[in-house]
């Protein structure tokens, strides 16, 4: 196995040798729930065989809560710590150490995405059969859901990757996620060039396609380029250790 | 030919910003030697340790570990040695024998020599016992075999070890060194320590740093002899005497000492006996064992002991390192020995903070600049 996926292999199993796994995944299904059948009147409400809701609350608590948590400490507590010193030194390049650390903390992220697929499942296949449907906006959403923790986990192992303390990764990644996704509401409030800006950036803006069924390459490279300048920011961020 | 120079350090500088932790720092390390990196605190050894582990780079110089060049080829030279970072950070949610096989698995180990590997590693460190305890469950000192572990597991040629015996207690020093000189045998040790006896004890040579630079580097007899003196313990009776005389004031019998030709300073040490007790330096290659003898029994005194030896490593390591530590304690150094020194350090010192604050505001302004 390459020293990267070890290094994810161990990152990955790390969440759940602490609470911190199993905190966040209990806690995060115990608020879906919430939102999904209580917030704005429900599902119930909607009187509609849709499971669009899942899809505007799921990201939105990803930015707010989890991908912060799941990140804050994966470069800042190592070098807080000093086991930054002791893995490096190990025969590894610094893109492993940054890629296999990435993979780890977005295996956690996937493992929840993944566990919402339970909500279709159960409510619209097997035990309960409540309407046909539409599978198209199923898929193409979870597309935009997997993208997007693609996105917002390399965002967050970058804010890590500047910083000594946890909490302050922790609330810049909360503030930074938290402003891309708020920048869509914001959009539809702005108007002329500022809404185009908005629209742009906002991760909210760039999911909403997905939700409706549509996958447009602009949407999907935009994820893929922030994900891909995020790591490779952190990457630097990482190597300049060598020389300050 | 593979050749017998280990590790070789060229001209290596690294400056912090305006500090300069490194000045040219050279040395060599050949196979099978086990050299002591000896230097107070904040000298330079770990950054000397983490460019020759390929962690930083030096701002100018070159290193290279068993033939490989820290810039060019930093995974070769992190293969050929184990490094045991300072105060052995480990994951502490990892149970040691996880943390191994991690090791292991990174430094490409398959399963069959990494059970050959971990019965050695066990029994030399002594992990059997908490092979499957959590790190975070175990000692200071547990810590640092797991670290010791970790850093033997792939059977390197080299070993890089930073303080590996600070924060143990007695025992657990001695255990370690026993298991340093046990494995360094066969391979090339590079051991950081600011402590003098584990260096006697377990290293043939030393390399002295003091504010970045090597001030020694030789075999430990030689760094001895460096400071060219050799030191005389005299203890005389406070409250008996001889043949009827009275027994000396502690600042007579401290004169008559001094008045000795050879003798070229007497300091009084504390004692619990009754008695007074000083450390005497004389020049090296002479023995003024005779004349202190003749003194006392001149003089009456009831002598309780009388030795020399060539000055301790400690006392050498003191000289040659002891200029930094005025500038580092500032104003409010006041040592026994530095009265006659006092007043020029003290002017050294204004000099020193002014240039100090104007470091500052040169990083303030840089940092404005940045932002």
């Amino acid at each position: 196995m390459s020293p990267m996926l070890i290094i994810a292999k161990r990152e990955f199993r790390s969440y759940f040798d602490s609470p911190i796994a199993y905190i966040v995944i209990c806690l995060s299904f115990f608020a879906l729930g919430l939102m999904f059948f209580l917030l704005n009147g429900g599902f119930w409400q909607l009187d509609r065989a849709s499971i669009a809701r899942l899809f505007e609350s799921t990201p939105m608590g990803l930015s707010f809560l989890v991908v912060p948590v799941v990140t804050m400490r994966l470069l800042a507590e190592e070098r807080r710590s000093g086991t930054l010193e002791m893995l490096i030194t190990l025969p590894v390049k610094d893109s492993d150490v940054v890629v296999g650390k990435y993979l780890g903390a977005l295996g956690l992220v996937l493992v929840l995405v993944l566990s919402t697929l339970a909500y279709p499942l159960v409510m619209f296949w097997k035990p309960w059969n409540l309407g046909p449907i539409d599978g198209g906006p199923v898929a193409s959403g979870y597309l935009g859901m997997v993208l997007f923790s693609c996105a917002a986990v390399a965002v967050g192992l970058l804010i890590s990757a500047l910083t000594e303390s946890q909490a302050v990764a922790f609330f810049i990644t909360f503030f930074v996620l938290g402003a891309l996704w708020l920048f869509g509401d914001l959009a539809s409030k702005a108007g002329g060039t500022l809404a185009i800006v908005l629209n742009y950036v906002s991760f909210q803006s760039r999911l909403n396609n997905f939700w409706r069924g549509l996958i447009d390459s602009r949407d999907v490279i935009f994820f893929l380029s922030v994900t891909v300048l995020s790591l490779m920011v952190a990457f630097r961020a990482l190597e300049r250790r060598k020389w300050a | 030919m593979a050749t017998d120079v280990m590790i070789q350090a060229n001209g290596l500088t690294k400056r912090f910003g305006v500090v300069r932790a490194l000045d040219k720092v050279n040395f060599e390390v050949k196979r099978g030697e086990v050299v002591g990196f000896l230097g107070p605190n904040g000298a330079g050894k770990s950054t000397t340790m983490r460019i020759l582990t390929c962690f930083i780079s030096p701002s100018t110089g070159s290193a290279t570990v068993n033939s490989h060049d820290v810039f060019d080829n930093p995974l070769e030279v992190r293969r050929s040695i184990g490094y045991l970072p300072q105060r052995a950070p480990l994951y502490t949610d990892m149970t040691v024998w996880e943390y191994l096989k991690f090791a292991a698995e990174i430094r490409g180990l398959d399963e069959a020599s990494f059970k050959k590997r971990l019965k050695k590693v066990v029994e030399v460190c002594g992990l059997a016992q908490s092979l499957g305890k959590d790190i975070s469950t175990l000692s200071h000192g547990y810590r640092q075999r797991v670290g010791l572990g970790q850093a033997l597991i792939h059977d390197p040629p080299i070993l890089i070890l930073d303080e590996p015996t600070s924060d143990l207690d007695p025992n657990e020093k001695a255990e370690v060194l026993r298991y340093i000189k046990e494995i360094g045998k066969d391979r090339t040790i590079l051991l950081s320590t600011h402590n003098l006896a584990e260096v006697e004890e377990a290293c043939a040579r030393a390399i002295i740093v003091s504010k970045g630079r090597v001030v020694a580097d030789g075999p430990l007899d030689e760094i001895r002899g460096k400071t060219g003196r050799v030191r005389y313990v005299v203890t005389v009776d406070e409250q008996r005497a001889e043949a009827g005389n009275k027994p000396p004031a502690a600042a007579q019998a401290q004169e008559a000492l001094q008045r000795l030709s050879g003798v070229k300073t007497v300091r009084e040490l504390p004692t619990d006996e009754k008695a007074h007790k000083f450390e005497l330096s004389g020049a090296q290659d002479s023995d003024i064992r005779a004349e202190i003898y003749r003194l006392a029994v001149a003089k009456g005194w009831t002598l309780l002991e009388l030795r020399r030896d060539a000055q301790s490593l400690d006392a050498v390591f003191r000289d040659l390192t002891r200029g930094d530590e005025k500038l580092d304690r500032g104003a409010n150094w006041t040592a026994a020995d530095a009265d006659d020194e006092e007043d020029t350090s003290n002017a050294d010192e204004d000099e020193e903070s002014d240039d100090d604050e104007d470091e500052e505001e040169e990083v303030d302004a840089k940092s404005k600049g940045k932002s």
